[in-house]
C-alpha cells in the first residue's frame, strides 16, 4: 500500500511542478506580452487613479481640471469645450489624443519619478501625483476664436511670432469634451468630422494666401523689388497652358506692391516661371513646407505642408513642368498647407524672417509647486533677410489698408496681411486670412481658414482674423 | 518526545504569527498608512485560535506532526490578509468563520477522539456524503452557473465541500475492507493484470455520479476533484493501475459528453481554450485573472501595494476574494510569493503523506492519504483553473479562499490528519499507558 501511496504523491508533485512552471512562464517570461495586450486595460485603469495635473490656460485658469469619483480621476472641463481637438482626451475605452497623449507622463507624474526618489516613492508606498501643466493658450483669445467659428466649419491658430507660442487653436465644428464617450459613435461618423484638429491636421489649398511665399522668394532673388512694373492682360500663357485671374479680372500696369494687394494671379504666375521650380520650393521649404512643424503633439497629429497626390507628401526634389509652377506660386496646383503652417507664414515676416518653434507649455509645476519645466523659444528656421521681411511687412500692410483685405483692419492699429481665395469644383469657396498686429510691433500672427463658403477670404476670413487680433491685443499679457 | 514536538509547534506558531503580522501590517499601512489598535486587536484574535488549538492538540493529540498546524496557521493568515486587503469587512467575517472552524476542529478532536471510530458508522456517513453532495442538485441555488450552494437560514452552505470529507473517511473504510477482493486479478488484458468485470462496478458507480454533477451541478471542478479522490484512493488501496486507467477513462468520456451536452459546461471549456475572442463577455474574468498574475512579475507590488481595486466594491476580477484569490496574492506578492504558497500546499500534503505512511493500519494510511490528496487536488485545480493550465472552475483555495464553508470543512480535515498522526506515533513508540487507554477508548 505505501508504495502506491508514495506513487500517488509523486504524481502530486509532478502536478504542483506543472503549476510552477506555467505560474513563472506567465509571471516572468511572457509578462511584458500580456502587458501589451490590447485587452489588457490595467495600464490605463492604474493611471486614472493617479491625480491627474490639470490643464491651464495662459492666464492660470483651469481649461481642464479633475474631479474624484469612486476611486478614479476623470477630466472635467470648468470653461466648457475649449481646443477640445487640440487638448484632446483620455479615455479608458477611446485611448489618448492631442496634448493629453503628448504630456502624459508629465500629467501622471511618472516623467519625474525615474532614479532614486522614484524608488524612494515606491517603496514608501507613495502614489504618483500628475503635475499641473500651464499652456500657451490664452483662453479669452480661444473663446473669442471658437466664438467667431461659431456655425461654420474652419480653423484659427494664433501664435505669438516672437516666440513661436501657440495662443489659440480653434477647429470647428468642435464638441463638448466631458460627454465625449457617449458621443463617440456619432461624432467618429460624422461627415464634418469634429474629432479632426483642423489647426494641424486639416489639409487645405492655401490659395492666395501663399502669394505671401512667393512674393518673399521673389524679393529674395533680388529681381523684383515693390515697385518692379507688370502689366496685366487677364491671363498668363505659360507651356501650353495659362493662368487667369479670380473673376477674370484685369489689371493693366500695376506693381508688384499692387499685385499683392490686389492679389493678381498674372504677375504671381509670371514671377513664379521667373524664378522657376526649384527657387519657388526652396523658398517654401524655408518657411517648414515639406517638413512636420515641430509643434510636440503625438506622431500623426501635426501633418506637414506641400505638394500632394493621393493624400501622400510628394518630395521637394519631384518635377512639375512651367505650368504647374506658375500656378503654385498662385497657392495652386496639388499644394496643401494647414492652418498651422500658414499661421508660420505670417509669423515669419511679423518676426523679421525668422520662424520661432511652436510650443504650447509654458510651465510644468510639480504639485509640491516646484516648477520644472518652463518654456524656451527657440528659433526653428529663417525663411528671409529682416530686410526682405520689412518690405513684405509693408506691403501686406497695403492689402489691409487699400487691398482685398480691408476687413481685418483695426482701430488705431497698424495690421498686415494676405487673403486668400481656393474655388472648389463643387462651387464652394475655401476662404483664407493670414495677418500679424500690430505691424510695426507685432505681437500675434494668425491664420484664419473657413470652409463651404459662397464668399471670398477678404470678405469672410477677415472679419474673423479682426475679431481675434482684437480679443488677443486687449490681453495684458501673451506668451 | 511529547514536549519537543509540541514545543516545535509553539515555534513553527510564533514564526507563522510574525510573518503573518508582517504581511498585516503591510497592507495595513498601505491601505491605510498608519497602524491603529484595531489592527493589532485582528491580529491577537488571530493568535488567540492558533493558540487555543495549540493548546488544545498539547493535551489531546501530544504526539502528533508538529507542522501541521503552522502550515495552516500561515496559509489562514495570507488569506485573512489578501481578503482584508480586498474588501476589510468580508475579513471580520472570514474571522469569524476561523472561530467557527476552530470549534469544529475542537468538538471533532474531543469528540471522536479516535478516527478509528469513524470506520463503524462507514455507511452513515457515506450516505450523509451522497445526501449532503445531492442536496444542492435539487434545493440549490444557482451561483454562476454552477448549482452548488444551498441557503440555510439566509447563509450560503456549500455542502460539497463537507460531502468531500464524507467520502473520504467511508471510501477509506469500505475500500481499505475489500482491497484484496478488489485487486486479485483473475484475467489478463494486454499482459495487464485485471480484477473480475465486477469489481470495476464502484467505478461506474462514481462515474455516474461524477456525471450527475456535471448535468445537475454543472460543475467541472467539483465533479474532477471527486472522481479524481475516489481513483486516488482505489489505486492506494489496490496497487492495480487498471483502475486508475479506467476511471481516467471513463471520466475523461463523461467529460467530453458533458462539455457535448451542457451548455454551461462546454462554455467553460470553450473560455479555456480561446478566452481571448471572449475578452469582454465570458473570458473576461480570466483574461483580467491573467493580466492580474501577470502583473506581478518576481517579487511583487508588496502586500497591500498592488492594483487589485477599481472601486471598494469592484475588484480587478469578479471574484477575486473567493475563487480568484490566488491572483490577488500573485499580485501582489509577486512569483516569488505564488511560488511559496504554492510549497505551503505541497508540505502541508507532503506531512500528510508521511503520516499515511507511518500508519500503522490500511484504514488509517488511507485516511490520511485521501485527506491529504483532496487538500492537494482542490489547490491544484483552482490554481490551475485561475492560471489557465486547466478549464477554469468556480473552487475555493482551501484555507485561503473567503468562504466558511470551505475553511470549516477543511479545519475538520486537518483534526483527522492529526489525529492519525498523533495516534501512530503513541502506537510505534508511546509508552504502554497510552496504548493501553487507546485501546480502552477504542
Amino acid at each position: 500500500m505505501n508504495r502506491a501511496i508514495t506513487r500517488v504523491f509523486l504524481v502530486g508533485v509532478a502536478l504542483f511542478v506543472a503549476l510552477l512552471a506555467n505560474l513563472s512562464w506567465i509571471m516572468v517570461a511572457r509578462a511584458g506580452w500580456y502587458r501589451e495586450r490590447p485587452e489588457n486595460r490595467r495600464a490605463i485603469a492604474q493611471e486614472l487613479k493617479i491625480p491627474r495635473g490639470r490643464l491651464l490656460g495662459f492666464d492660470g485658469s483651469v481649461i481642464a481640471g479633475r474631479e474624484r469619483r469612486s476611486g478614479f480621476y476623470r477630466r472635467t472641463y470648468p470653461q466648457g469645450p475649449l481646443a477640445p481637438q487640440f487638448i484632446g482626451y483620455d479615455s479608458v475605452q477611446y485611448g489618448r489624443s492631442g496634448v493629453e497623449a503628448a504630456l502624459n507622463d508629465v500629467l501622471t507624474g511618472q516623467s519625474g519619478s525615474a532614479g532614486a526618489q522614484g524608488l524612494l516613492d515606491r517603496l514608501l508606498g507613495r502614489r504618483p501625483e500628475g503635475a499641473d501643466v500651464r499652456l500657451t493658450l490664452v483662453p479669452a483669445v480661444q473663446k473669442a476664436a471658437q466664438q467667431a467659428l461659431a456655425g461654420r466649419k474652419g480653423a484659427v491658430v494664433v501664435l505669438d511670432p516672437r516666440t513661436g507660442a501657440l495662443i489659440a487653436a480653434a477647429s470647428a465644428p468642435g464638441y463638448d469634451p466631458a460627454r465625449l464617450e457617449d458621443a463617440w459613435p456619432r461624432l467618429s461618423r460624422d461627415p464634418a468630422a469634429p474629432l479632426l484638429d483642423r489647426c494641424t491636421q486639416g489639409l487645405y489649398v492655401p490659395g492666395s494666401a501663399f502669394k505671401v511665399v512667393t512674393a518673399a522668394a521673389a524679393l529674395e532673388s533680388g529681381k523684383v523689388t515693390p515697385q518692379t512694373r507688370f502689366v496685366d492682360t487677364g491671363t498668363y500663357v505659360v507651356f501650353g497652358g495659362k493662368v487667369t485671374n479670380y473673376g477674370g479680372a484685369v489689371y493693366g500696369p500695376h506693381d508688384f506692391t499692387t499685385a499683392l494687394t490686389l492679389s493678381v494671379n498674372t504677375t504671381f504666375a509670371r514671377v513664379g516661371d521667373t524664378l522657376g521650380r526649384r527657387r519657388l520650393v526652396e523658398a517654401m521649404r524655408r518657411f517648414g513646407f515639406y517638413e512636420v512643424p515641430p509643434l510636440p503633439l503625438p506622431a500623426g497629429e501635426v501633418m506637414a505642408s506641400g505638394r500632394y497626390r493621393d493624400g501622400r507628401l510628394l518630395s521637394p526634389d519631384a518635377y512639375f513642368d512651367r505650368l504647374a509652377v506658375a500656378w503654385l506660386a498662385c497657392g495652386q496646383e496639388r499644394l496643401l498647407a494647414t492652418p498651422l503652417q500658414m499661421a508660420l507664414v505670417a509669423a515669419a515676416v511679423a518676426n523679421d524672417g525668422r520662424v520661432m518653434r511652436p510650443y504650447f507649455v509654458q510651465e510644468v509645476r510639480t504639485p509640491a509647486g516646484k516648477v520644472t519645466q518652463t518654456a524656451r523659444p527657440a528659433a526653428w528656421r529663417r525663411a528671409m533677410s529682416p530686410a526682405t521681411a520689412q518690405t513684405l511687412n509693408v506691403m501686406m500692410q497695403r492689402v489691409v489698408n487699400a487691398g482685398t483685405g480691408t476687413a481685418a483692419a483695426l482701430q488705431g492699429v497698424p495690421v498686415a496681411g494676405k487673403t486668400g481665395t481656393a474655388e472648389r469644383g463643387d462651387g464652394t469657396n475655401l476662404a483664407w486670412f493670414i495677418a500679424f498686429a500690430p505691424a510695426d510691433d507685432p505681437r500675434v500672427a494668425l491664420a484664419v481658414v473657413l470652409e463651404d463658403t459662397m464668399a471670398t477670404g477678404g470678405e469672410v476670413a477677415a472679419p474673423v482674423a479682426a475679431a481675434v487680433m482684437r480679443e488677443a491685443l486687449r490681453q495684458p499679457a501673451l506668451p | 518526545m511529547a514536549v519537543s514536538r509540541r514545543g516545535l509547534e509553539l515555534a513553527f506558531l510564533v514564526l507563522a504569527g510574525a510573518v503573518s503580522t508582517m504581511a498585516y501590517v503591510s497592507v495595513y499601512a498601505g491601505r491605510f498608512r498608519e497602524i491603529d489598535r484595531r489592527s493589532i486587536l485582528y491580529g491577537l484574535v488571530f493568535v488567540a485560535i492558533f493558540l487555543a488549538l495549540h493548546l488544545l492538540v498539547r493535551r489531546r493529540l501530544p504526539q502528533a506532526d508538529p507542522t501541521v498546524l503552522p502550515l495552516v496557521a500561515l496559509l489562514c493568515a495570507i488569506g485573512l490578509t489578501e481578503i482584508f486587503r480586498i474588501r476589510p469587512a468580508l475579513a471580520l467575517l472570514q474571522g469569524q468563520w476561523l472561530i467557527v472552524g476552530a470549534a469544529l476542529f475542537a468538538l471533532t478532536v474531543l469528540v471522536v477522539r479516535d478516527h478509528a471510530r469513524l470506520d463503524r458508522y462507514r455507511y452513515l456517513i457515506g450516505v450523509t456524503g451522497l445526501l449532503l453532495l445531492l442536496a444542492p442538485m435539487v434545493f440549490g441555488t444557482t451561483v454562476n452557473g454552477a448549482r452548488l450552494w444551498l441557503r440555510v437560514a439566509g447563509m450560503s452552505i456549500q455542502p460539497a465541500e463537507f460531502a468531500k470529507l464524507a467520502l473520504v473517511v467511508f471510501l477509506a473504510g469500505y475500500l481499505d475492507d475489500r482491497k484484496v477482493l478488489l485487486s486479485v486479478p483473475t484475467r489478463h488484458v494486454l499482459m495487464v493484470p485485471v480484477p473480475a468485470g465486477r469489481y470495476f462496478a464502484p467505478v461506474a458507480a462514481m462515474a455516474a455520479l461524477a456525471l450527475a454533477m456535471l448535468v445537475l451541478m454543472r460543475d467541472f471542478g467539483t465533479a474532477l476533484l471527486f472522481m479524481a479522490i475516489f481513483v486516488a484512493l482505489l489505486y492506494m488501496a489496490t496497487n492495480r493501475l487498471a483502475y486508475v486507467l479506467a476511471g481516467g477513462g471513463l471520466f475523461v468520456a463523461v467529460a467530453a459528453a458533458a462539455v457535448r451536452l451542457v451548455p454551461h459546461v462546454h462554455e467553460r471549456f470553450a473560455i479555456w481554450l480561446d478566452p481571448w475572442s471572449r475578452a469582454d463577455t465570458s473570458g473576461y474574468q480570466l483574461l483580467q485573472s491573467l493580466f492580474t498574475i501577470a502583473d506581478g512579475g518576481l517579487a511583487g507590488a508588496g502586500f497591500g501595494r498592488g492594483f487589485l481595486l477599481y472601486s471598494a466594491r469592484r475588484p480587478v476580477v469578479p471574484d477575486l476574494q473567493t475563487d480568484f484569490i490566488f491572483a490577488a496574492v500573485a499580485n501582489e506578492a509577486g512569483l516569488l510569493g505564488a511560488a511559496g504558497l504554492l510549497l505551503l500546499y505541497l508540505l502541508l500534503v507532503w506531512r500528510g503523506f508521511s503520516i499515511a505512511l507511518q500508519a500503522p493500519d490500511g484504514f488509517s494510511k488511507l485516511l490520511a492519504a485521501g485527506l491529504s490528496a483532496a487538500l492537494g487536488l482542490q489547490a491544484f485545480i483552482i490554481v490551475g483553473g485561475v492560471t489557465r493550465l486547466i478549464p477554469l472552475t468556480g473552487i475555493t483555495l482551501p484555507f485561503v479562499s473567503y468562504g466558511g464553508s470551505s475553511i470549516t470543512a477543511n479545519f475538520v480535515l486537518v483534526a483527522l490528519l492529526l489525529m492519525v498522526s498523533h495516534r501512530t506515533a503513541v502506537l510505534r513508540e508511546g509508552d504502554a499507558a497510552a496504548r493501553l487507554r487507546l485501546a480502552g477508548e477504542g
